[in-house]
């Protein structure tokens, strides 16, 4: 909790010593940034409950050959290992997401309705498949690849920067962050519902989609890589 | 023969040039160990530059949605060019000076592997210290060089008001060197005191980010935040060389930010000197054996003597290559989640 609470400190005074020097960024106001931020908290609490078994899967699973055991039983593989521990800081970020957005959301004067409410778990659990998949896809990547570090660290250090409004940013990076390494979909777009106005609301509404979509993209990677598990042996 | 009562050792030294070599060896170790790992720095190249780019592309939004007639187009006292070296120094300096002081010692004391450092004749404060140095100079070479190779072309580097800065900013980045070094220790020595400490170490970690400037330059807060930082040694860390780069540098002159540096590298090896000692004794090993030694920097060269015996030279106390520090400091320790932070 230490840490969380760290990391959210610091996070609000970089956004406040921005946000002092402008008014606003390419259009969004501070409020609405915040928001943003305070939403993305929610699928990386989500995914941080489960990713600490992907996290060290090829060392812990393919290397010390946990992995045989897992395939003797007659349950999904991944689902075994998504639920044989679980990260209980990830409660803490659902807790501090959920305090920041009726934070700023108060700020802003936002009026949520019920809608507003139903539709948070779902766009929450969307944002956190797109996570899943993504790291689901570059953790399956062990079976082929020997390498223990591969690609998920660089690729973790972009979500802190698919925390803001995707607008600001040239189009390339837009373009990428929304269709190559979808990132874009874990904070900003399903948020834009909430804050961006109305011409956002039909993008983020397609956030179930993307998460879906990439989840399953991660989900086909894994089952290709598990058909092509061999044990160590040992 | 000098009385009745002879003390039944002689006193044993080790003398200066054979404790310069000592230390030397460990520079030297590891940068080999260091070496041997070099593979999972390549993705550690992809990180920094991801950190690079990410800021880049931010500082350039914040920018270009300034007012209208802001003051000669500065933000916190730097233009955008000013800005984009500021952020490509910031980083390219933190894959220099980073080490893992803290999570090492944090996790010997907690593993009860210190016993085994206790024991070596040596300051395990002064080793840390030359491990650290000895990873700089593998850092230097095949990590932060590699990362200024691709991220100068992409982004630019504005050069320094003057080319004699270039020189300046590297000694200023070695002083930073020493001071994150001390602070890691310090931090590190935590793990007598506190059951848990890799809560701490996360979080210190992320707090340095902050204030040592890396994140947002101080130029940015208002006036008591930079009043209060100016007072911590963080900002010796990255803010420091950065502003010495940009001919910015904070205090009245070029040497007094250079003082200000090895004041602070200075009183917190002293610090972390009086506190190791302290903390030492606080040490509760595996089995509940509490150590308590009878002179504050006893621990060493009592067991030392004890182990070595009488006929112990200065040559029987080098340090054998596989020492336990050099296996457990990268390979071993806390985990550090999805994060690549530690690189």
């Amino acid at each position: 909790m230490t840490a969380n609470l760290v990391s959210l400190g610091v996070q609000l005074l970089v956004l406040s010593a921005v946000f002092s020097k402008v008014e606003s960024l390419r259009g969004w106001s501070y409020d609405q940034v915040l928001f943003i931020y305070g939403f993305s908290l929610l699928p990386l609490g989500l995914f941080n409950l489960v990713s600490v078994n992907l996290y060290g899967f090829s060392e812990q699973y393919i290397i010390e050959g946990d992995f045989d055991r897992i395939l003797l039983r007659p349950v999904n593989p991944l689902a075994q290992i998504l639920c044989s521990s679980f990260g209980t800081g990830g409660i803490n970020e659902l807790i501090l997401g959920g305090a920041v957005m009726a934070y700023a959301g108060s700020r802003l004067g936002l009026d949520i309705g019920a809608a507003g409410f139903a539709l948070l778990p779902l766009l929450a659990v969307s944002a956190a498949l797109v996570y899943t998949g993504v790291f689901l896809g570059l953790t399956a990547l062990s079976f082929w690849m020997e390498d223990r570090l591969g690609l998920a660290p660089p690729v973790y250090n972009v979500i802190r920067f698919s925390r803001y409004p995707v607008t600001i940013f040239s189009p390339l990076v837009r373009l990428l962050l929304t269709f190559v390494l979808p990132f874009a979909w874990v904070a900003f777009y399903p948020a834009a519902w909430y804050v961006g106005g109305e011409q956002w609301e039909r993008v983020a509404l397609l956030t179930p989609a993307v998460g879906g979509l990439t989840f399953g993209i991660g989900y086909l990677t894994w089952t290709r890589g598990v058909r092509r598990y061999t044990s160590t042996g040992s | 023969m000098n009385g009745a009562g002879a003390p039944a050792l002689p006193r044993w030294r080790r003398g200066g040039p054979a404790t310069v070599a000592l230390y030397l060896q460990f520079v030297r170790l590891a940068f080999l160990k260091m070496l041997a790992y070099r593979l999972r720095y390549y993705t550690g190249v992809v990180s920094y530059t991801v950190f690079v780019a990410g800021n880049y592309f931010l500082f350039s939004a914040i920018y270009a949605s300034r007012p209208e007639g802001a003051e000669a187009a500065r933000l916190g006292g730097l233009t955008l060019a000013q800005m984009i070296a500021y952020v490509i120094l910031s980083w390219a300096g933190r894959s220099f000076t980073f080490n893992n002081i803290d999570r090492t010692l944090s996790w010997q004391v907690s593993k009860g592997e210190i016993a085994v450092q206790l024991i070596k004749p040596l300051h395990v404060q002064t080793m840390m210290l030359s491990e650290a140095l000895g990873e700089a100079a593998f850092r230097f070479l095949l990590f932060t060089l590699p990362i200024l190779v691709v991220v100068v072309p992409l982004f630019g580097l504005a050069p320094p008001p003057h080319p004699a800065l270039y020189g300046w900013t590297l000694l200023s980045f070695l002083l930073a060197l020493v001071v994150n070094a001390q602070i890691n220790f310090l931090v590190g020595c935590l793990a007598f005191y506190l059951k848990n400490v890799s809560g701490v170490v996360r979080a210190k970690m992320i707090m340095m980010e902050f204030l040592t400037g890396v994140l947002v330059p101080f130029t940015f807060f208002p006036g008591w935040v930079q009043t209060v930082v100016a007072w911590l040694p963080f900002q010796a860390v990255s803010y420091v060389p950065v502003m010495i780069y940009l001919g910015q540098r904070p205090g009245a002159s070029l040497a007094g930010a250079l003082l200000l540096q090895a004041a602070w590298a200075l009183g917190l090896s002293v610090l972390g000197r009086w506190f190791w000692n302290r903390s030492v004794r606080h040490v509760t090993l595996q089995g509940g054996v509490r150590w308590r030694p009878r002179r504050p920097q006893g621990p060493c060269c009592r067991a030392a003597r004890a182990a070595c015996g009488a006929g112990c030279t200065s040559r029987g106390a080098r340090p054998r290559s596989s020492s336990p520090t050099s296996r457990s400091s990268s390979s071993r320790g806390w985990p550090t989640g999805w994060t690549s932070w530690s690189t």
